[in-house]
């Protein structure tokens, strides 16, 4: 197993953000994390990325601990992507997914024929060769955020981190980069770790799901699984039922006015 | 499949580089010919070439040659220093006060002065020849010395970009009220000295000054090169540069280190020419646009020339009675900043 984390706790002062969580990232998987905000989703992808330090527990990359990687390594095989990432002045989209290859390049290399085809291939996964040569400041927050996607993707790498990648698209891209995902995880064997606010999209892309409550783990397993259980609704506090659908998958429907009173 | 590069992003803009080229050799050559005593062109060169009279001689080679080097190499230092430092810190208002670099070597400038006419308090005129060639040497020290307290502070509490800033701010503050109390309490007009060397100013600038920059100049933009692609992370969030699978500390460091050591031998050399470091990587900015790799080049262009252009103005306006450099580059270029603060909106 290439990538894990073995019962991490993570305490900002007073404040823990994870609770003993475990987590196994396994290639051609699709793994979403779910939970209210403030549940630990974020922080536990940081722990993922090593870019969090762990009070108790260790992440650990082929058995060797994410801290003791060089990031140059790292990059090469796993890439993560924040939540509303700052866009540097005067760049422009292409200029942003060729940051993608910095790990793959030496301090004066220049591009290689190899390079500038992976940054097309993000860029055209992406959908953005139109927009290729336009500033990250004239963007609509959508194609801002797929043009962060195509970076992460340019790393190339195995494992793909990506937190709330979803947020701030409209049902269209939102879709379209779950849809990605998904061709990414079974067609190149990407692990794909993501944290999603959208329990139905999180329920329907995932292999599995892992369902997370002020840090603690609630749980873990398939979809159906979860389907057969009522963590989601005393987790979010909620009135929801599951609906079954043509396609198989669980539908959790909220209807408006459900908040316990 | 076509490839998506797009040539508007890869055109090198040949006129902006051949129009500061010669902003700057024109600066520079009308810097040499025009001055406040009055020589023929013809004199000039003959002087230049190595066979002009004694006094052409004197005037050029003595006097204004080593000025104007200093001069360059100064405001290439400065402009350098402040579009490194406003990279990483990623605020646009950074400059070499931010890291306390500017305060620490006016406070050791003024200690070190404090010392030695106190050593010297027989007469007062040792004071005027002696202390003034250690002026660079100190005020460099200085500035290391308070960058390296800063930066470990920046270190040791694990602060991000903007924390810094607030703490080099802070801790620059501080050194420049002790510096300032040390010379109200002196309260002599012999610190007249520390104040000329405060406004920033090539006046009586040698070879010496010439030879004490060049050493840095070249070490520092010798690395600059191995620094342009970290450079360019680093103007990413933290977690995103690490992510790409940059070194942060360590880059950040070098980077900080290279911008102090310009900076701070700039400073020790000239004074804190601050305004510079502030306004010139602002300039290179919007000359380079997405040519991320020709900013640091412009910034040294437009720095050279900037601080040459300054210095004549000064010597040609003011006529033996000086403008002093720092007041001319604030005047010149606050209405340039304004003009640039519109892209901002």
């Amino acid at each position: 197993m290439p990538l894990r984390a073995d019962e991490i706790t993570i305490k900002y002062g007073a404040m823990t953000a994870l609770d003993g969580l475990s987590i196994e990232v396994r290639p051609g998987e699709i793994t979403s994390l779910i939970g209210p905000n403030g549940s630990g989703k974020s922080t536990a992808l940081h722990a993922l990325a090593g870019l969090a330090r762990c009070t108790r527990g260790t992440v650990s990359l082929d058995t060797k601990p994410i801290e003791t990687w060089r990031r140059r390594d790292l990059a090469k095989r796993l890439s993560f992507l924040p939540q509303n990432p700052t866009s540097p002045e005067n760049m422009s989209v292409e200029q942003l997914v060729r940051q993608g290859r910095f790990a793959h390049l030496g301090l004066f290399q220049s591009f290689s024929r190899k390079d500038l085809a992976v940054v097309d291939w993000a860029l055209e996964q992406t959908g953005l060769v139109a927009l290729s040569d336009r500033d990250l400041a004239n963007l609509s927050g959508g194609e801002r955020q797929r043009a962060w996607i195509a970076a992460a993707l340019a790393q190339e790498a195995e494992i793909l981190l990506l937190d709330e990648p979803t947020s701030f698209l409209d049902i269209g891209h939102q879709v379209e980069v779950l849809e990605l995902l998904d061709r990414l995880s079974t067609e190149r064997g990407i692990a794909v770790v993501l944290a999603i606010h959208d329990l139905n999209h999180a329920m329907a892309v995932a292999d599995n799901v892992i369902l997370l409550s002020k840090g603690k783990l609630i749980f873990e397993g398939r979809s159906q699984a979860l389907a057969n259980t009522s963590y989601l609704q005393t987790t979010f506090e909620v009135h929801g039922n599951f609906e079954a659908t043509a396609s198989g998958e669980p539908y959790f429907r909220v209807p408006l006015a459900s908040t316990p009173t | 499949m076509t490839s998506s590069t797009n040539s508007a992003t890869r055109a090198t803009p040949t006129r902006g580089i051949l129009a500061l080229t010669l902003l700057a050799v024109g600066l520079i050559l009308i810097a040499v010919l025009l001055g406040v005593v009055d020589i023929p062109t013809t004199e000039v060169i003959a002087a230049l070439a190595g066979n002009g009279s004694e006094q052409s001689d004197l005037i050029i080679l003595t006097i204004r040659l080593p000025r104007i080097l200093t001069g360059i190499l100064a405001g290439i230092h400065f402009a350098v220093a402040g579009t490194l430092l406003q990279s990483i810190t990623r605020n646009p208002l950074a400059d070499p006060t931010i890291i306390g670099i500017s305060q620490g070597a006016t406070l050791a400038v003024t200690v070190f002065l404090f010392f030695a006419v106190y050593r010297f308090n027989s007469d007062a005129n040792a004071l005027y020849t002696l202390p003034v060639s250690w002026l660079p040497l100190v005020g460099c020290v200085g500035g290391l010395m308070s960058g390296l307290v800063i930066y470990s502070l920046a270190i040791a509490k694990r602060m991000a970009a903007l924390q810094l800033t607030l703490c080099g701010i802070a801790i620059g503050a501080f050194l420049h009220a002790i510096a300032m109390g040390i010379v109200v309490g002196w309260g002599s007009s012999r610190f007249e000295i520390v104040m000329q060397w405060l406004s920033g100013s090539l006046y009586a600038r040698g070879w010496e000054h010439v030879l004490f920059l060049l050493p840095f100049t070249v070490a520092g933009l010798a690395v600059l090169p191995t620094l342009y692609r970290p450079v360019l992370m680093l103007r990413f969030d933290e977690d995103v540069a690490r992510s790409f699978g940059l070194s942060y500390r360590l880059y950040f460091s070098l980077t900080l280190g290279v911008a102090s050591i310009l900076a701070a031998s700039a400073v020790g050399a000239v004074g804190p020419l601050i305004f510079v470091g502030l306004v010139v990587p602002h300039l290179a900015r919007f000359v380079a646009g997405r040519h991320f790799a020709l900013v640091i080049p412009f910034a040294a262009l437009i720095g050279a020339a900037l601080v040459t252009g300054a210095d004549l103005a000064g010597r040609l306006v003011g006529g033996p009675e000086e403008i002093p450099i720092g007041v001319v580059t604030a005047f010149a270029g606050a209405p340039f900043l304004l003009f640039l603060l519109r892209r901002y909106r």
